[in-house]
């Protein structure tokens, strides 16, 4: 017994598995008794130190319950936890830089449907601008009939709308059109957020500066160092289109377009435009080089689309994933997330056999309009390797591609709008890998 | 006081009063934009030519221009240096396994090369290019991709001569293109599947994984490069700075693919031990190592031997 007496508990532990081993019946148990009041008796003597290293849990007292804690506007504006690790990420070698470049929403991390608005994802062309509000203008003109320039105080003073909407860069996912590749779902998915967003139709300022007959589209443009500008169909403007100011409740981050940008909800991110400085009302496109060079769609036959505005139905598991594998067995609540830039989810099938056959996960708390929607679906895992899938089906009736349905139409060099079914292999080990069938 | 009939009438009054009907037709917020305003802001330019100011510039003038401030990121003939974009070639690949979308090999209008130069570019220095230098250097990459000749000028009118070979190569979105249906049970079969898994060392995972040397959250080794730059460096070293950070620090900064992160002494003591002979020779033809494969130079043929000689001494002096 001599072994017992090592100061370190999982040698001990292991100490006495192994012995254990060799006795049977009473015999086992009996020695189990004796092990066990042999390291509780040792642990007042030995164990002690080691067991002050976890002096909070029962049946000590917390420490941070023994004096006060920090007083009312410490933090005059909030932040997480510092035992939280929520970060944006990006993945250095994609870019050249830092200023034309992404970040993604650690998703893994997430609750509910909103975003927060610290890790919305972020892509810029020339950085974030330092855009001061006080003399940010936003000009409207073109085939109008009164042109006006507004300030962010007129703009509040047109009646607003609070909704609940998804943003998607059409990229989310591009990575993998030609395989899988980034073993993380923060950065398979993360290029997607939600927020509630505050501010005004822009029906509601096309009706102010009166368009004249001839104006079927609209140039948006930007404060920053790229000038971003894309061109919109007056239908879409006419329909749900918003300029927003509030995000989540405050004013916009600047990362996402402060003091006000453009929301085209369940369109292609780039098309809502950030730091909007102008909209010009217009009889055709401009054929600018974010609808020419970039977010057009290669084809495998050499030819491109152009003006792919809606970001079709998707959905993705999210708990487990690479960053949350499985690390217990029985009991399991798989979660996920579902989204379509055409209206409400309808259902998500969830497959744990690489998609042969399928099962109907629940949606859950809110489901709205272009908005991410919460799955989940209860079940059991005790180690079985799982190809783990979900499936999204949105209100016109669309059902979430897979991979190969997607590929032998569009081949591997669209860049954009991969929004096929998601694979996660679960190993008996419960780790969760990024894979795809083919 | 509402009891009494006598304020009933008052009370209709007051309501009358504090609602107003609701106005329609605009609202009456904000000012007039004034022509001078909108002319400072108005800077498109569509593919007819609308919004194209006056003045003009030849290829001749561009090729000036490009390379004092375009060519350090784009490279001399629009090859692009490192991750920078490319903006020359690429004609006839849009079909093949590996497709080059250049302005010459997939934009549509010359318009949006005038529009974005104008707005975007040169990069660090956005609208400080005066229009006829626009109009220069647009001729001078339409030059650089074969669009026009070497004896081109630029303006409004030469604006509508300018065809792009790839435009009847666009169409308007035609999703949805796939139909996907709602199986529940026997929709696929398994015995058929093949699994692809990632290739191992690309993503960054150092916040969930302890064996992760690459990191998500910043571009390049700050610290190492910040550390190197107090070392005095060589000639070679000075030199290959700028070519290291162009080409190698995008794998050599983090980690990234098995790279031996710049400035960490550790990685590297044993490959500088190889002597620099070798080190330049696996750099400039490339090898395969035991931590991943090295491309030759970095991935980028255009740069010369020397370059790559020289960023390899800045990377050896930057690690020591
Ligand atoms: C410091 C590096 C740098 C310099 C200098 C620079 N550019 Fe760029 N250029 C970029 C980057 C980065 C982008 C991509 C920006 C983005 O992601 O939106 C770009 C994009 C472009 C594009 C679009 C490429 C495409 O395929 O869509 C053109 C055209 C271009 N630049 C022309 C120029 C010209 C002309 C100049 C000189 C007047 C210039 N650039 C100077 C970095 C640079
Ligand atoms: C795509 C990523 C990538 C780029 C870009 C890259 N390298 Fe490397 N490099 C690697 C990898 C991976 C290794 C390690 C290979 C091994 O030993 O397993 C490496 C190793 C090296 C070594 C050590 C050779 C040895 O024998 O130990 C040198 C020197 C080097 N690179 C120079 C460069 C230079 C110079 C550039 C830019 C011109 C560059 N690299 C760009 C990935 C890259």
């Amino acid at each position: 017994m001599t072994k017992l007496f090592e100061p370190s508990l999982p040698k001990l532990m292991e100490a006495l598995a192994t012995e254990a081993q060799g006795l049977k019946g009473m015999d086992r148990r009996n020695f189990l008794k004796g092990g066990i009041a042999a390291v509780a008796g040792l642990a007042s003597v030995q164990i002690i130190p080691k067991a002050n290293a976890q002096p909070n849990l029962p049946p000590n007292i917390p420490e941070w319950q023994t004096y006060l804690g920090r007083g009312v506007v410490a933090k005059p504006y909030g932040e997480p936890s510092e035992f939280e690790d929520l970060q944006r990420r990006t993945v250095p070698w994609l870019t050249a830089d830092a200023q034309s470049s992404i970040s993604m929403t650690p998703l893994q991390d997430l609750e509910g449907i909103i975003t927060p608005s610290g890790l919305v994802f972020e892509r810029y062309h020339g950085g974030i601008p330092n855009v001061n509000p006080e003399q940010h203008r936003l000009i409207i003109h073109g085939l109008v009939e009164r042109p006006i320039v507004l300030s962010m105080d007129d703009l509040r003073r047109f009646p607003s709308v609070s909704e609940i909407r998804f943003i998607e860069c059409p990229a989310n996912g591009g990575m993998e059109w030609r395989g899988a590749q980034m073993e993380a779902v923060q950065f398979t998915h993360g290029m997607l957020s939600c927020c509630e967003w505050t501010g005004v139709k822009l029906s509601t300022l096309l009706a102010e500066v009166g368009v004249k007959p001839e104006g079927q589209w609209i140039l948006a443009e930007g404060a920053d160092a790229a000038g971003m500008s894309r061109s919109i169909p007056m239908e879409k403007a006419l329909d749900d289109a918003l300029v927003v100011w509030g995000q989540n409740g405050e004013a916009l981050r600047p990362e996402q377009g402060y003091p006000v940008r453009l929301l085209l909800p369940g369109w292609e991110g780039n098309t809502s435009v950030k730091w909007l400085r102008r909209l010009e009302i217009g009889d055709q496109p401009w054929h600018h080089r974010e609808e020419t060079s970039k977010y057009t769609d290669l084809m495998p036959d050499g030819r491109a689309r152009r003006f792919t505005w809606v970001q079709e139905c998707n959905s993705v598991i999210t708990s487990p994933c690479p960053e949350k594998p499985l690390r217990h067995r029985g009991f399991l609540e798989i979660q996920g997330l579902a989204w379509s830039g055409k209206g409400k989810i309808k259902a998500v099938d969830v497959s744990f056999d690489g998609g042969v056959n399928w099962q109907r996960a629940e949606l859950k708390g809110l489901v709205l309009d272009k908005a991410l929607t919460r799955f989940s679906l209860q079940t059991q895992w005790n180690g079985e390797p799982w190809l783990l899938q979900s499936r999204a089906i949105d209100e016109t009736g669309y059902v979430q591609p897979t991979l190969k349905q997607l590929r032998d139409l569009r081949g591997g060099w669209s860049i954009y709008h991969k929004n096929s079914i998601h694979t996660w292999n679960v190993t008996e080990k419960g780790e969760v890998y990024n894979v795809q069938i083919t | 006081m509402f009891r009494s009939p006598k304020s009933g009438a008052l009370t209709v009054a007051f309501l009358c009063f504090a609602s107003p009907a609701l106005v329609a037709g605009p609202l009456g917020i904000g000012e007039t934009a004034t022509p001078e305003m909108i002319a400072g802001w108005d800077i498109d330019i569509r593919p007819d030519g609308r919004g194209l100011p006056p003045g003009e510039g030849s290829v001749a003038d561009g090729e000036g221009l490009y390379e004092a401030k375009c060519a350090s990121c784009h490279g001399l003939f629009g090859e692009g240096a490192g991750r920078w974009p490319i903006l020359a070639g690429g004609e006839g690949t849009l079909d093949t396994a590996h497709p080059e979308k250049t302005v010459g090999s997939y934009w549509p209008y010359a318009s949006t090369l005038w529009d974005y130069i104008h707005r975007a570019m040169p990069y660090p220095a956005p609208q400080s290019l005066t229009d006829d230098e626009v109009y220069a250097i647009t001729a001078y990459v339409l030059y650089l991709n074969d669009i026009v000749e070497d004896d081109f000028v630029l303006n409004q009118e030469t604006f509508q001569e300018v065809k792009m070979p790839n435009e009847p190569n666009f169409y308007i979105d035609d999703r949805p293109d796939v139909v996907n249906t709602r199986c529940m049970s026997q929709c696929a079969d398994a015995s058929t599947f093949e699994i692809v898994t990632t290739i191992n060392g690309v993503t960054p995972t150092a916040h969930f994984k302890e064996d992760s040397g690459v990191a998500a959250n910043h571009y390049g080794n700050e610290a190492a490069t910040a550390e190197a730059t107090k070392v005095a460096l060589s000639d070679a070293a000075v030199a290959g700075k700028s070519i290291y950070a162009k080409a190698c620090n995008v794998c050599h900064g983090a980690g990234v693919a098995g790279a031996p992160v710049t400035g960490d002494a550790a990685a590297w003591s044993e490959r500088i031990a190889q002597g620099m002979a070798t080190l330049n020779k696996h750099a400039i033809e490339g090898y395969v190592g035991k931590n991943g494969v090295m491309p030759a130079k970095g991935g980028n043929m255009a740069l010369a031997d020397e370059e790559v000689a020289n960023a390899v001494a800045f990377m050896v002096e930057s690690s020591q």
